[in-house]
């Protein structure tokens, strides 16, 4: 209102500066303004105040609405599948209630199971959590439906949501979308995947052509090598190392076949005579060939041994060149089964210390069977060899050696894609009962997807040892049955 | 009558307390349960030896606890109102246990009491001898504050934000002084003015107005209609015999508890009820002042119909009001409102010209919907006319999840032209936006 503007310019200025015109004000109230302006008994500043509260107030009655014929907005389209029952809704509330997105997690993949939708107000609380939660962000989109798709257009920060095609997302998507589909499409058919990533490749920064090599260590294999050498000429460090580890992880690579050249070479089998020449000694022997091709030092192996006391110079590359060979190899190379092979290694002071090396190669390489074989015939518990096993063995060497490595197996035990068995989560629950401050009420709430709703019966059996931690306990058990409960209603509120 | 989870949670003091009542709605914790038309009640095991002893008026909303919380309601109460909306089937009706029954029928007597009781004696000529020393004190102190406005605008607003709080707060301490509390308020809201977002200036005269034309008022209220000084003295900050107040025969309707909006000021939490008179279709607002650990009387939550007499403050333009008696709780969903802005806005002009100063004020408007326009929020009717919508960051995305771009009947708080909405009705029902 410009007469208001008015008011507010002389205000700002001061009476004593600048008085305000009759002729600035609203010319409806005239008549007013003469009564004020005539009052010879009142001085300037009283006038202006008076002026200024009748102005205020004709601002006050003379408000209108706004008419824009042309604002509109569009309508959400119909669903298409059907509402969560009431039951549902009130699990998941009282889920954020508890801020467990592990329980979240479940609920929203039992909702898109069900071919259920979320209630729409509880819509914008699911994307708020999805911004904040990049791993919920899938489960969120198929529950939201329509009215989510709708409702993310306003607001960008959403746009997880809207269910776009994969090639929309690679060629407009944020670097975290377009690394999705690439993640996504190299797990189902990987050569499909390098051949989009070599599509764009000329026009990635360094950094995401890093981020996406990270990814094609999915499924790599001897289709992408001519990729991965190629790369060797680009110009960013980074980027030429990543592709080098990547070769490293295949063994039909030039590089992994050179490592293997090499180690023909450097590990034979000798044969002695013992018992007076009556029986036939076996034992490895590691020597580096003279004629070793110096091109491999370029490729990350070290030539000298200076920070470890525990190798020679050559025994120390013959330990970096296992590493990067496929176990497999030894089952050619020295003709034994890997049983055998993990015999020879552990009898022989120099292979003895090459068995982590043979850990490394079975990481490396993805070598489950080997990871089986080194669990069984080495002397050794090897721990990180056990996301590596098949799902019953890791519970069976998990609870084997629980007592010794009972953290260490536990941070394997959370990321198994299954329940734990009673056993496993009995043991789990005792040595979290032992160590209350360590894992508190937020380990539960993350990790109540694996903890079995049987195991509330066996509760009452786990009593921290120490007196004083029984109380913390108890709090915790409280809470753990709680989530448990949660659990079960999930269950039982999509099958009613 | 059976609450809502969300109607539960929001007479929650606080977070802690939702939480901690939420673990409570579990069978486990009560050792006995009961309910009846009348009350709710259960015993709670806690630390002690001996269980909590909850209860519940279900007529009008009351609490009481033998636990030691200061917390009004405690966490039992809301543990076990909680558990009673979501199993009712656990609560079996029953006979009133004896410490149920007692409280229920000492709340009775007392209300009965309330009705009946007398007033003492009153002594009119020390009264008014009072009120004559107080008024004289106020049109002095009017006079001091209507020099400092001068000052002000004969310098110019320019330097205000170079001023700081305490500038304001010196002249609010003299109108405290001069025993005119409203006045003092006033002037404090110019001392919490923003003064780095933009348009400070106009909020600034804005308020400036409201306080001359309030002490002008004040000077000229022998002139003025008798009402109209009524409100014109609970500006300055003269309050209203509220006991007396409640000897005149109020409105008795079913209200509904559309808002409830709290602020809190040097431990006092003020708590603004906003309410729909839905057969008289009046608009009311009731106050319940709080000091920090203590429990209010009142214990409305925003979504239910309650059934009570109220008494409206004298007023040019009647809204404040006390509860004279609640009836009842009820649960009764009805929309009626305004049919679009132009109703509204002829509203406020009428307000505006029979009261100048005033605050905001509810309305049911119906058929809205959410529109954007300038990167702006705003409500437009089914004639296209729009209205800004203010803090709409508080409840925008809840209003359109709801809404898909369908008009909706809304409730909002506001005046002149930016309100802010605080429940829509849906198939019927409604529900809060915050």
């Amino acid at each position: 209102m410009e007469a208001w503007n008015k008011i507010i310019h002389t205000a700002m200025m001061g009476t004593d500066k600048k008085m305000i015109g009759v002729e600035e004000l609203v010319p409806t109230l005239a008549g007013a303004v003469a009564v004020i302006t005539e009052n010879t008994t009142i001085d300037k500043e009283e006038k202006f105040l008076q002026l200024a509260s009748l102005t205020y107030n004709y601002r006050q009655c003379a408000v209108l609405p706004l008419k824009k014929e042309t604002i509109n907005i569009d309508k959400a389209p119909a669903e298409e599948k059907q509402y969560c029952s009431p039951a549902a809704m009130q699990v998941l509330k009282d889920i954020l209630f508890e801020e467990s997105q592990s329980l979240l997690q479940l609920w929203l993949t039992a909702c898109a199971k069900a071919n259920r939708l979320v209630s729409p107000e509880m819509i914008p609380s699911l994307f708020a959590i999805g911004k904040q939660y990049k791993q919920l962000r899938a489960a969120i989109a198929p529950c939201t439906g329509k009215r989510g798709e709708w409702l993310c257009q306003f607001n960008h920060e959403w746009n997880f949501s809207v269910s776009q095609s994969q090639e929309e997302l690679w060629n407009t998507g944020t670097t975290d979308q377009r690394k999705a589909v690439i993640t996504e499409l190299r797990s189902v058919d990987p050569a499909a995947a390098r051949v989009l990533l070599e599509q764009t490749w000329a026009q990635e920064d360094a950094a995401t052509k890093v981020s996406f090599l990270e990814i094609l260590s999915i499924n790599v294999s001897n289709d992408d090598i001519l990729f991965l050498e190629s790369l060797q000429n680009e110009k960013s460090k980074k980027v030429k190392e990543e592709a080098l580890k990547l070769l490293k992880q295949i063994p039909g690579s030039a590089l992994v076949q050179q490592y293997i050249a090499v180690l023909q070479k450097a590990v034979t089998i000798k044969t002695e005579k013992a018992l007076l020449g009556m029986m036939s000694k076996t034992s490895l022997s590691f020597q580096v060939p003279a004629d070793i091709d110096p091109e491999i030092f370029k490729s990350g192996i070290e030539k000298l041994s200076s920070n470890s006391k525990e190798f020679s110079d050559d025994e120390f590359i013959i330990y970096q060149l296992i590493q990067f060979v496929p176990p497999t190899f030894w089952e050619q190379q020295l003709g034994k089964s890997p049983q055998q092979i993990i015999e020879l290694f552990e009898k022989d002071a120099t292979g003895k210390k090459m068995i982590t090396a043979l850990v490394l190669a079975t990481l490396q390489f993805k070598q489950h069977q080997w990871a089986v074989f080194m669990m069984q015939y080495c002397s050794t518990f090897y721990i990180d060899l056990i996301p590596m096993l098949p799902a019953q063995q890791q519970e069976y060497y998990s609870n084997r050696s629980f007592a010794d490595h009972a953290d260490a197996i536990i941070r394997y035990a959370v990321e198994f894609k299954r329940e734990w068995s009673i056993e496993m989560t009995k043991k789990i629950l005792t040595h979290a009962a032992n160590n209350p401050y360590h894992y508190t009420r937020s380990f539960f709430s993350q990790h109540i997807e694996r903890i079995p709703s049987a195991i509330e019966r066996e509760l009452g059996l786990i009593i921290p040892a120490e007196e004083y931690q029984r109380n913390s306990w108890n709090k915790t058990k409280e809470y753990l049955v709680k989530l448990i409960n949660l659990k079960n209603q999930i269950t039982t509120t999509f099958t009613a | 009558m059976q609450f809502t989870e969300e109607q539960i949670f929001n007479l929650a003091p606080d977070e802690s307390s939702k939480k901690s009542g939420k673990d409570l709605a579990n069978p486990s914790k009560w050792v006995s349960k009961g309910a009846n038309e009348q009350a709710l009640w259960g015993e709670c095991q806690g630390s002690g030896s001996k269980p909590y002893q909850t209860q519940i008026d279900l007529q009008n909303i009351a609490f009481k606890c033998s636990c030691p919380s200061r917390k009004f309601p405690c966490k039992h109460g809301l543990g076990l109102l909680l558990y009673n909306a979501r199993q009712p089937n656990d609560f079996s009706t029953s006979r009133m246990p004896a410490w149920v029954e007692d409280w229920i029928s000492k709340r009775v007597e007392k209300k009965e009491k309330q009705v009946e009781k007398e007033d003492k004696p009153v002594d009119e000529a020390a009264r008014a001898k009072r009120t004559q020393a107080r008024e004289l004190k106020v049109t002095d102190g009017i006079e001091e504050l209507q020099l400092w406005l001068k000052d002000i605008v004969r310098n110019g607003i320019l330097t205000m934000p170079d001023k700081g709080s305490l500038w304001f707060e010196n002249m609010a301490k003299r109108m405290v002084d001069a025993q005119a509390p409203g006045l003092a308020g006033m002037v404090r809201s110019l001392g919490e003015i923003n003064f780095y977002a933009e348009g400070w200036q106009s909020k600034f005269m804005d308020q400036l107005a409201v306080i001359y034309l309030s002490t002008k008022a004040f000077q000229n209220t022998a002139s003025l209609d008798e009402t109209l000084q009524q409100d014109i003295r609970s500006w300055i900050g003269f309050t209203q015999n509220q006991e007396e107040l409640k000897e005149q025969t109020g409105v008795t309707d079913t209200w509904l508890v559309l808002a409830k909006q709290i602020s809190e000021v040097d431990n006092i939490s003020t708590e603004r009820y906003w309410l729909y008179g839905t057969a008289s279709k009046q608009y009311a607002l009731v106050l319940q002042f709080i000091v920090r650990g203590q429990g209010g009387q009142l214990t409305f939550t925003p979504g239910i119909f309650v059934q009570a007499e109220l008494v409206f403050f004298p007023s040019v333009s009647p809204l404040r009001a006390i509860v004279k008696r609640q009836i009842a709780s009820t649960m009764k969903a009805s929309f009626s409102g305004y049919q679009n802005w132009d109703e509204v806005l002829a509203t406020e002009t009428t307000l505006n010209s029979q009261l100048p100063v005033r605050g905001d004020r509810p309305y049911l408007i119906s058929k809205l919907r959410p529109v954007q326009y300038n990167q702006q929020w705003w409500l437009q009717d089914a004639e296209q006319k729009m209205m800004l919508l203010k803090n709409e960051q508080r409840y925008i995305w809840k209003l359109l999840a709801i809404s898909g771009g369908e008009a909706l009947d809304m409730a909002l708080i506001g005046r002149e032209d930016q309100y802010e909405a605080v429940g829509v009705w849906l198939h019927d029902e409604y529900k809060l936006l915050q």
